[in-house]
């Protein structure tokens, strides 16, 4: 029933009014006490309706008191006036009625402005709506854009209750959520401290809705309530008030946190008045929300474990190989020992056959260690432990050296071994000592592999490029530009099928073809033969006959800046453990970078090196973290752009880690030294 | 007679050896680990040192660094014996003054002509 105040006398109008009202369905109220007490009567009774007579004391005072001073303002004004009577305030008022009082325009004028008031308070409640409709839609478009910024699910379950917090004004919340080994947690963001019997009541809702969600399949992660870990915050303000199990009774919100077949949790929100249908539209949106990025995270996580196993994985296998070598080696010292002492007959004389079959056992020490050999030298290769000691140098007296210790072998067999070098050959930026070794391989397998009275040819010549047969080249680590020298074995021995060649240079390649396991060996020369090769930027050919022989030749860069520069950045690479690589070309002066680094406390170790090559490019290895590289590229690249350097051409090529060195000098080959 | 000191934690490789020296007209010692190694060193003024890497208590190249930097000792020549394993990678690269390197297994012939060298 609208709600009529009427601020008069008692008099006759008054009666006729109050009569005309109560015969129109309204209430009325009459007042004629003192300003204050009308003022609080009228925030008690809100009503739609104030009859005003103007002729009352203080009727201007209290009008516009009314009107700005209380919370009654969608309340409408009307003044009752004489008539032609003139006042200077009537438009705070929202209405007026002259008097005498016409029934018929008195219950008119009420019944519209009885309407007015409500269209008002409909209004204001319209706006009030929309204003928190406003406000949630603004947190969700922070929160989404905060769920995308990190990947980190504790993070992640932290942005949504404090969203759900501000949202929803929830009073309480109750959260099982899973991490990534499916152990579950109880959150509770509570207003006030809850009982122990309020925190076990709400694990046990969220355990049995989250079973009852997957009545008759199996659950995505098993549950039991015991020892339930339980994280709990509660707001500092209100930390002297209680919640108990009456919580419960409250209006609630509840939803699982999924997308598809992942699932993450369940939540449950608790609110003293009503959740209303935008409140569930939120809640709802919100879970949506984070379930998306959740996925992303799970998926992150699994695959940074995986990175980490396989990083392990790699590690023990090295190490494993190291190890096993070295324990190997160990016991193979005193055997050969021993078998010497014996053959050398200083432990007594032996007969012929036992000095036969001791050299036998002594031949295959022999051949043991060689491979031990080989399996370390694989391990340090792909580990990038094997140093390389690259200088300038001209090859011609190694290949004679490996000639005199192959001829001696070869005439054992009946086989020649002839070296043909070509006079002037060029210098090549090399390790001799891994030259030599790469040589000895080819030949050694050209050894095994040639029936006797067969002959080998070692060559050595320069050559372009262009010259070389791509198709016989064995996958390239680095693109063949420029001179090189070719070293070429030759023999005439049983030769390699056309579709076996690739094979031969995989480790172990000889225990998996059965058909050269006869003839020895595990087949690790030419797979350390090529990583060899790949340190150097060198390459490799093969061309062979079945039946007729093989010809093995192996490619190494003539002394070229570029390809030194790079070969030294790659040895370096194996003492860092990240690294940072800045190119700067024209170089003046590249103090600042280093003033650059010391300002940040990122410190050059020890074993950083500075490469230059001829002014003109400068690299800097760094050992230091992903977040330092990163932020030795942003304000080394800052202050690159200063115009004192723009001489300088500075050109930051990226911040690489150690793990690829392959890419590394891919990148480096794209930066066009 | 001169007097050799073969230092190395591995029985077997020292009897072999001290075995195969004594044929060749050598006096033998033996130590079975770097302390008594640098003990013996000291005290009987051996003529040449054949010295393992990876041994118990003091390892092999810390013992030659404390011999090569102590005028008293640092003519007695050492022949290192190594493995070339991964916890001798680790402390490889020092100076350690040793005058020759010898890797595991090794052949007599190569040890006698390392001897030679110094002693013949």
């Amino acid at each position: 029933m609208p709600k009529i105040l009427l601020i008069s006398e008692l008099n006759e109008t008054t009666r006729e009014i109050s009569q005309y009202i109560e015969q129109n369905d309204c209430k009325y109220f009459l007042c004629e006490q003192n300003e204050e007490n009308i003022l609080r009567q009228v925030e008690e009774i809100n009503p739609s309706i104030i009859l005003i007579d103007v002729d009352y004391n203080n009727a201007e005072f209290l009008t516009k008191q009314i009107k700005t001073q209380t919370q009654a303002q969608n309340t409408q004004v009307i003044l009752l006036l004489d008539k032609n009577q003139d006042i200077a305030y009537l438009n705070f008022a929202d209405g007026f009625i002259t008097k005498p009082i016409n029934k018929n325009i008195l219950i008119h004028t009420l019944n519209s402005h009885i309407k007015i008031k409500k269209t008002l308070e409909q209004m204001s409640e319209n706006n009030k709506e929309l204003a928190r409709s406003l406000y949630q839609l603004n947190v969700l478009y922070n929160t989404s854009s905060q769920f995308t910024g990190t990947l980190d699910k504790s993070k992640l379950y932290k942005i949504m209750l404090e969203a759900l917090e501000k949202t929803l004004s929830f009073d309480i919340s109750s959260a099982l959520l899973f991490d990534s080994q499916g152990e579950a947690k109880l959150y509770i963001n509570s207003l006030c401290e809850p009982t122990e019997n309020l925190k076990e009541a709400l694990g046990m809702r969220l355990v049995l809705s989250y079973k009852n969600l997957f009545e008759k399949q199996t659950l995505p992660h098993d549950i039991t309530l015991d020892g339930i870990e339980i994280v709990q915050n509660i707001k500092p303000s209100h930390i002297q008030n209680i919640f108990d199990l009456r919580v419960l009774n409250y209006d609630s919100l509840f939803a699982p946190i999924k997308v598809g077949e992942d699932f993450f949790g369940v939540i449950e929100l608790f609110r003293k008045t009503p959740f209303l249908k935008e409140d569930v539209t939120c809640f709802q949106t919100l879970i949506h929300q984070v379930a998306l990025p959740l996925r992303s995270a799970t998926l992150y996580e699994e695959i940074k474990n995986t990175n980490i196993k396989l990083e392990r994985l790699e590690r023990l296998k090295s190490d494993f190989v190291s190890i096993v070598s070295h324990e190997l080696r160990t016991p193979l010292t005193p055997i050969n020992n021993s078998l010497e002492i014996v053959l050398s007959e200083q432990a007594g004389p032996i007969s012929d056959d036992a000095k036969n079959f001791i050299n036998m056992a002594k031949r295959n020490v022999v051949r043991l260690s060689g491979i031990i050999e080989d399996l370390l030298d694989l391990s340090r290769v792909q580990t990038g432990k094997l140093d390389f000691k690259y200088k300038v140098a001209n090859l011609a007296p190694s290949l004679e050296l490996i000639q005199k210790t192959f001829e001696q072998s070869g005439q054992e067999k009946n086989i020649t071994v002839s070296l043909d070098v070509e006079k002037n050959l060029p210098e090549v930026y090399a390790d001799t000592h891994r030259v030599e070794q790469i040589i000895s391989n080819l030949v050694t397998n050209a050894l095994k592999f040639t029936p006797e009275g067969g002959s080998i040819k070692i060559t050595a010549k320069k050559i372009d490029s262009g010259e070389i047969n791509q198709e016989l080249l064995v996958s390239p680590f680095y693109p063949l530009s420029g001179e090189y020298v070719k070293i070429s074995t030759k023999d005439t021995g049983i030769g390699i099928k056309k579709e076996d060649i690739p094979k031969i240079f995989e480790k172990f390649s000889q225990i998996e073809n059965s058909l050269t396991r006869n003839i020895g060996g595990v087949g690790l020369g030419l797979s350390i033969t090529k990583q060899l090769l790949d340190a150097h930027l060198g390459a490799i050919t093969v061309e062979s006959k079945e039946g007729e022989g093989s010809d093995f030749s192996v490619y190494l860069p003539l002394t070229d800046e570029k390809k030194c520069f790079i070969m030294d950045i790659n040895q370096a690479l194996g003492c860092t453990e990240e690294v940072g690589i800045l190119s700067i070309k024209e170089n003046e002066n590249c103090g600042f970078i280093e003033e650059i680094l010391n300002q940040n406390l990122i410190k050059l170790t020890k074993k950083s090196k500075e490469l230059k090559l001829k002014d003109k490019y400068f690299a800097l290895l760094v050992n230091i973290n992903q977040s330092a590289l990163e932020f030795m590229e942003k304000s080394v690249m800052e202050e690159a752009k200063k115009p004192q350097w723009e001489k300088c051409g500075i050109v930051l090529k990226k911040v690489f880690s150690k793990q690829d060195g392959k890419d590394l000098l891919k990148i480096l080959n794209k930066i066009n030294l | 007679m001169k007097k050799i000191l073969i230092v190395d934690d591995e029985k077997d490789i020292v009897e072999t050896l001290a075995f195969m020296l004594k044929s060749k007209g050598f006096e033998c010692i033996c130590a079975y680990d770097g302390e008594e190694g640098l003990k013996l060193a000291k005290e009987s003024s051996p003529d040449l040192i054949i010295l393992d890497v990876m041994m118990p208590k003091i390892n092999g190249y810390k013992i030659c660094r404390l011999l090569k930097y102590d005028s008293k000792y640092k003519n007695i020549p050492i022949i290192m014996v190594t493995a070339r394993s991964q916890e001798e990678d680790k402390i490889i690269g020092e100076e350690t003054g040793a005058d020759e390197y010898i890797t595991k297994p090794f052949e007599f012939n190569d040890i006698i002509e390392a001897i030679n060298r110094y002693l013949g």
